[in-house]
């Protein structure tokens, strides 16, 4: 048993070591920020009480990023509900599917940084979305021919938020696929021929069987999205910088941690994101603790 | 004639390919995009609806013409130092990918297989950390790999008496090290890795151990060649989000010639090269076709992988 002990550690060290370090200490240390001004040059240290915390309350910045990230909440049934439909189109058993799953991972497997610098020539004002979407009205003429569509889509702080949501729909679509893809595919294909038999039309299979069964991934995807989306900042970091009032809570912490170096305050409100993400895996967690 | 409840069919089945055909345009559209202006000579065309997807080369007397250049492409090599960039990544994500996995197996090997004291607590202790918003973790790494790097000074200063520097490049910031050390070891690497041990039969672990075998050539013997599908599964995995990577990456790594793909081409791109666009889209297709290439050929695994992780 002596032994047996000392092998376990031995093999588990390199990782708790290191967890230790990068994702253990992490979390103390930055809750032991979040009550100090933290110097950057040399390091001091100052014991600041609650100052951290009443400044963030009191910043309009913070406020406006706190009511983008709950707006930015918007995106999860629209990209859960999408995702199980799209699943359920690849799930059919006809030819080219493994091709259309790659097709539809592929934004997934694409660098954020990267996908951004296209999407904000997407959205650009002379961009190809206004141009794409110009065509479609003359086309159609349902404007006269003159009238063409010219909407800022990143620096109209009106609607920056959603382009932003139509990137991550974009880029999130595949990865959520997948998931309900191994659901779908856990369903006995007995009970859908059993339906087909009793003359349930596709409609009626989706909501009385479909839904039903994938329950469990439902859940799963939508709490992973929903803290996904509390949690939204690359996504704005690449396409707008912040800019047309695009701030979002983790967007703030980054900024305040890495452009005006307080670490103190970027760890108060990173310790407030935290908070809220937690309720939300406790949430996560009673969910599945009945299944 | 059909039958109408064939030609019902049929029309079903068109339907689902449109939509499907739809919803791959959907997310092909911004690469074929920047595919097509990549190879066309200049940004004529860029922003026009249908032209833009079929590249135009310049007749030259303001005349355009279906056709294809490849100057752009090879514009990204002078303009940005692409082959620098590509080098890191590629040296990242090998240490990475190697870090990952001897690390994850290493500790996923006792938490499946030996009876040990305090099993279940590091066991919860580590599957919790996947709770963690992992951004708020960026500040006190920083400071920990910028302490690393002044300590690893220090070291060399008091055992060597040089004040060279050099073991800072090691791990401090700027290093590869500094970028790939906090990642490596994770919830997600070891739970797999768990799972896949958990799986293998106590028939072949306990006639190991009548041949006298260790635990480290149980290990290596038995237990890696059974679950080599689950760790190629996490080599992947390790690989595309090491590649794609940004955040922390452009935080560790401020000098120009330690970057990779995903930080020196967004920074070069948004930043002084933002005018050329051909070049900056002939870049980004650079840029994504290794990973792409790379996941055409592991796509099976990278999606069963995907699908054992939530099971």
């Amino acid at each position: 048993m002596k032994n047996s002990n000392f092998m376990a550690y031995f093999f588990l060290a390199p990782a708790l070591i290191l967890m230790g370090v990068f994702v253990f200490w992490p979390v103390g240390f930055n809750t032991y920020l979040a009550f100090n001004h933290y110097e950057i040059a040399g390091g001091a240290v100052e014991w600041n009480n609650f100052d951290n915390f009443r400044r963030i309350w009191e910043e309009d910045l913070f406020h406006q990023a706190v009511k983008n990230s709950l707006l930015f909440l918007l995106v999860v049934p629209f990209i859960q509900l999408l995702s199980l439909l799209i699943a359920k189109l690849v799930n059919n058993k006809m030819p080219g599917m493994t091709f259309f799953r790659a097709v539809y991972y592929i934004p997934v497997i694409t660098a954020i940084s990267i996908a951004g610098i296209v999407w904000q020539f997407v959205f650009k004002y002379d961009g190809m979305l206004n141009s794409f979407l110009s065509t479609i009205v003359h086309l159609f003429h349902i404007f006269p021919q003159d009238k063409v569509v010219d909407i800022d889509w990143l620096g109209d702080p009106d609607i920056a938020m959603y382009s932003i949501m139509i990137f991550t729909l974009w880029k999130g679509l595949g990865y959520y696929m997948v998931l309900y893809l191994a659901g779908l595919q856990a369903i006995p294909a007995e009970v859908e021929e059993a339906a087909i038999l009793d003359g349930a039309n596709a409609w009626e299979r989706f909501w009385k069987i479909t839904i039903p069964m994938v329950k469990p991934t439902i859940l799963l995807c939508t709490m992973l999205s929903t803290i996904g989306a509390l949690k939204v900042f690359l996504e704005v970091l690449v396409l707008t910088d912040g800019k047309a009032e695009t701030y979002t809570a983790l967007y703030y912490v980054y900024d305040q941690a890495f452009r005006n170096y307080d670490f103190g305050v970027a760890a108060a409100a990173g310790l407030v994101v935290t908070f809220f993400c937690m309720i939300l895996a406790a949430i996560q967690f009673r969910f599945f603790g009945d299944k | 004639m059909f039958k109408s409840k064939e030609l019902n069919r049929l029309v079903t089945m068109a339907l689902q390919y449109a939509s499907l055909m739809a919803f791959g345009l959907f997310t092909m559209f911004p690469l074929l995009w920047a595919v097509s202006f990549g190879l066309s000579s200049d940004g004529s065309y860029a922003y026009l609806f249908p032209q833009s997807f079929v590249p135009h080369v310049s007749g030259g007397d303001g005349t355009y013409s279906i056709g294809t250049t490849l100057v752009w492409f090879e514009r990204v090599f002078v303009e940005i130092p692409f082959s620098t960039y590509f080098k890191n990544s590629v040296i990242i994500t090998t240490l990475a990918v190697v870090g990952t996995v001897v690390i994850s197996v290493l500790a996923a090997y006792p938490l499946a297989r030996m009876r040990f004291a305090g099993r279940n607590f590091i066991f919860v202790a580590i599957i919790a950390t996947l709770m963690l918003p992992q951004e708020t973790a960026l500040v006190p790494n920083y400071i920990t790999i910028v302490k690393l790097g002044n300590f690893a000074d220090w070291l060399q200063l008091t055992l060597t008496g040089s004040d060279a520097a050099t073991w800072k490049k090691l791990i401090g910031m700027n290093s590869y090290l500094g970028v790939v050390l906090p990642g490596i070891a994770g919830a997600f690497g070891i739970f797999l890795m768990k799972q896949a041990f958990e799986a293998v039969p106590q028939d072949l672990i306990d006639a190991a151990r009548v041949d006298g075998a260790t635990e480290m050539q149980i290990l290596w013997r038995v237990m890696l060649p059974v679950t080599t599908p689950s760790i190629a599964a996490l080599a992947i995995f390790t690989l595309v989000n090491q590649w794609n990577e940004y955040i922390w990456s452009s935080i560790v790594m401020r000098a120009k010639t330690m970057q990779p793909l995903a930080v020196g081409v967004f920074n070069d791109l948004t930043g002084p090269l933002s005018g050329s666009q051909n070049t900056l889209m002939a870049a980004i297709v650079l840029t994504v076709i290794p990973v792409l290439v790379f996941f055409a050929f592991t796509q099976r695994f990278f999606i069963s992988g995907m699908d054992g992780a939530v099971k």
